[in-house]
């Protein structure tokens, strides 16, 4: 006995079994996901749609009351697995990029390091690490957890990882992440098999090929364990910083305003405008074309990565695509740029600064929140 | 023995390379010209996605419906295809795709430069 859905395909109703109608949900959505970078991405789904309904409408014709996942598979031989219709045009491109690379005695294989979202603690690194390897993720994690312990090195090459590294999404990134060729039974085995991990236990399955030793058994356990304290803490710590986050927004928005006015020059006038009671006076002790640049490199270092979190948090929720790799290179380069500037420019004329500043400390605290 | 078995896989490895890049160009060329027959099918009449997709596939052209979808679209967002829709007696209203007259002029200069590309193809092949 199978529990059945009733869906609307191109305008018309049909019974679908369960099991069936995420397989047809998952392939429609990964071929919205691929034709996202065209316009009139709604149409050609339209047509996607109305097409796999007169399809099954057939079956409905020929006396099949529900539809069933025999059914939707064979429509998918019909329409074309997503990578078939994509294939050849990414083809192309792969075999240029790739001709150096080559070979010989070896298929040529894609791998990319991508974040796994079949094998994750928190944000799939370690899995995806441990995927484009071949090695098995729980020696990763236990390494990542002593790391943790060196001053939390762990901490910040997580996070950067998590940010920079994207989530393996369709069938063809999760092949490329393994190392293995996109070729069409791959991408068959690949698409039913995430959609049969939806309903089986992913630890089952990803242990599935072989036994564990007990020493594994009890690492895993281990690293679960780890992994659960972990996202217990990140809850709490989210709880505690987050009224001082807020405070920091503040300050930060303030800051921004004020560099913002300082790298116009010659808006000193406004400042004092906007905050009569605080000091400006430094602002005098350098040429305005310094603090132009310096201005400017202090925005750039303070608001590129929080654009860059902002983003990916609004792009998990949201779904918007991530920036190509060329800009988020140039993005890096330019904050590295903007970072060593600013470096170079508070230990060339930094000091006097300082002491000025040490010297009106009592003056105002306003001052002091530039430091 | 080392070194025969070394050759055979470098020469397999190369077998498969060549293999690679000769369905490389053949996809290619396919490619090139799918949007030309598609142009070509539906010079003489209107016809319904399923039609075009039968033709091209009876001609190798497309082995999946699903190759077609987004061409027609592209084809029709830069005005060489008009569509209307046509009640249908087995299920849900259809798409019948026509050639509009700047499809047309399109087709004419297509036809043009096939034909010089196959003189092209001809001229070196004999010489």
């Amino acid at each position: 006995m199978k529990k059945t859905l009733t869906v609307n395909l191109g305008g018309t109703v049909f019974h679908i079994d369960e099991d069936a109608y995420q397989l047809l949900e998952k392939y429609l959505s990964n071929l919205r996901i691929h034709f996202s970078k065209e316009e009139g991405v709604d149409e050609v789904m339209g047509d996607f749609e109305l097409r796999i309904s007169e399809i099954l409408n057939e079956r409905v014709r020929l006396g099949y009351t529900v539809i069933t996942i025999e059914h939707v598979e064979a429509v998918i031989r019909q329409m074309g697995k997503v990578e078939d219709i994509f294939g050849e045009e990414s083809a192309h491109t792969e075999a240029t990029s790739h001709e150096t690379t080559a070979q010989p005695g070896r298929e040529r294989v894609n791998k990319r390091f991508f974040r796994n979202p079949d094998d994750r603690m928190l944000g799939g690194v370690c899995g995806g690490l441990a995927a484009y390897m071949g090695w098995d993720p729980t020696p990763i994690r236990l390494l990542l957890f002593l790391l943790l312990f060196f001053y939390g090195i762990t901490i910040p090459i997580y996070l950067v990882l998590w940010l920079v590294v994207p989530l393996a999404q369709t069938a063809t990134e999760k092949l490329q992440m393994r190392g293995e060729s996109v070729t069409v039974e791959n991408i068959g085995k690949t698409v039913t098999d995430g959609f049969e991990k939806m309903s089986a236990n992913v630890k089952d399955y990803v242990n599935s090929d072989k036994p564990r030793t007990a020493f594994q058994k009890v690492a895993d356990a281990f690293v679960e364990v780890i992994g659960v304290l972990l996202k217990v803490a990140a809850v709490l710590l989210g709880i505690v910083l987050f009224p001082m986050l807020l405070v920091l927004l503040f300050v930060f928005i303030v800051v921004i305003l004020a560099l913002i006015i300082g790298s116009v020059g010659g808006g000193f006038g406004l400042l004092y405008h906007l905050m009569p009671s605080a000091e400006w006076q430094f602002l005098h002790h350098y040429p305005e074309w310094l603090w132009a640049i310096f201005s400017i490199c202090s925005i750039l270092v303070i608001a590129l990565p929080v654009i860059a979190i902002l983003y990916t948090v609004c792009s998990h929720i949201f779904k918007f695509k991530p920036f190509p790799p060329a800009l988020r290179g140039a993005l890096i380069l330019l904050w590295f740029i903007a970072l060593a500037a600013n470096i170079y420019l508070l230990s060339r004329y930094g000091g006097t600064f300082w002491d000025w500043s040490h010297h009106t400390w009592n003056h105002t605290w306003w001052s002091t929140a530039f430091w | 023995m080392y070194c025969m078995v070394h050759l055979q896989y470098i020469y397999l490895g190369q077998n498969i390379i060549n293999m690679y890049a000769a369905e490389n160009v053949k996809s290619q060329m396919r490619k090139g010209t799918l949007e030309y027959c598609i142009l070509l099918l539906l010079k003489k009449e209107a016809a319904y996605t399923s039609d075009i997709i039968q033709k091209l596939q009876e001609a190798k052209l497309i082995v999946v419906e699903g190759t077609l979808y987004p061409l027609l679209t592209r084809l029709k967002n830069s005005e060489l295809l008009g569509y209307q829709w046509v009640e249908s007696t087995q299920g849900p209203p259809r798409k019948y795709y026509k050639l509009t007259q700047k499809g047309e002029f399109f087709l004419n200069e297509l036809e043009a430069s096939w034909q010089d590309l196959t003189n092209t193809i001809n001229h070196i092949r004999n010489n």
